[in-house]
């Protein structure tokens, strides 16, 4: 018996609303660029840091995501490894950060800026 | 401006050890004859930074505690309240504190505000203490 399995597709990468304002408004007076690129580097004490660019144009392999108008684009190298993740905004008085609540990571640097899966 | 933190620093010791060595090119232990100014910078971003966060009587209080992944780590905190052993560096209308024992492990370092798109943040840089750091820039080992 085959049972045809239904799986909800999701989006790749979700944005909070602070994000998406925050993107917006990096965005805002650069016209040149299309929208952002998250990506994933070998980097840190717990292996890998993630990266934020402005992106001009969408490379061939790249996941697109629409949100609120807001477009991000992630690297064909980071795409598994933020699969599920939510990508929020914080901002305190002595700093602010984008931060990535990612479902698929074991354990992380202190700091947070490190991760490894 | 002021003299250059070398790269050969003294070995951090104890904090109450006082040993006055008077040699020219190696450092000595103690506060006073070291070549590293017992005081923190502060960028012009920085600066500029807290003018724009910090209320009157605010300061930003930096701290040094045992953590992170290289063994210290900085913890940065808006601060109103003084204590004894608090050292306040202040330019340009806005104030760090440092306390003693902290300040042992900063000192020569400088304050910045550092803005990049995925994060903004204070930042110590170019610790003459610390022999490397974590890539976050928020933990850092001890020179031995």
């Amino acid at each position: 018996v085959s049972k045809r399995k239904i799986l909800a597709t999701r989006a790749a990468l979700t944005l909070t609303p602070s994000a998406v304002n925050r993107i917006r408004t990096l965005l805002e007076d650069k016209p040149e660029y299309i929208g952002v690129k998250v990506g994933v580097r070998t980097r840190g004490c717990n292996g890998m840091t993630y990266t934020l660019d402005f992106t001009k144009q969408k490379e061939k392999a790249d996941e697109e995501v629409l949100q609120d108008g807001v477009r991000v684009f992630i690297e064909k190298k980071a795409q598994l490894t933020l699969l599920g993740t939510e990508m929020d905004f914080v901002e305190s008085k002595l700093s602010s950060e984008f931060v990535f609540n990612n479902p698929n990571i074991k354990g992380t640097c202190g700091c947070g800026e490190s991760f490894n899966i | 401006l002021l003299r250059c933190p070398q790269k050969s620093q003294p070995l951090y010791t104890d904090f109450s050890r006082l040993s006055s060595t008077s040699a020219k090119e190696e450092p000595a232990v103690s506060a006073e004859s070291s070549p590293v100014e017992e005081k923190v910078y502060l960028s012009a971003s920085c600066v500029k930074r807290l003018g724009e966060i910090m209320d009157k009587g605010e300061y930003l209080r930096i701290q040094v505690e045992g953590g992170g992944c290289s063994g210290f780590q900085y913890k940065y905190i808006v601060d109103s309240t003084r204590n004894e052993d608090d050292r306040v560096f202040e330019q340009g209308g806005v104030g760090v504190i440092v306390d003693q024992d902290s300040l042992e492990f900063v000192k020569g370092s400088t304050l910045d505000y550092t803005q990049e798109m995925i994060r903004s943040s204070f930042q110590m840089l170019k610790n003459p203490q610390a022999d490397h750091g974590c890539s976050c820039g928020t933990s850092f080992s001890v020179k031995l």
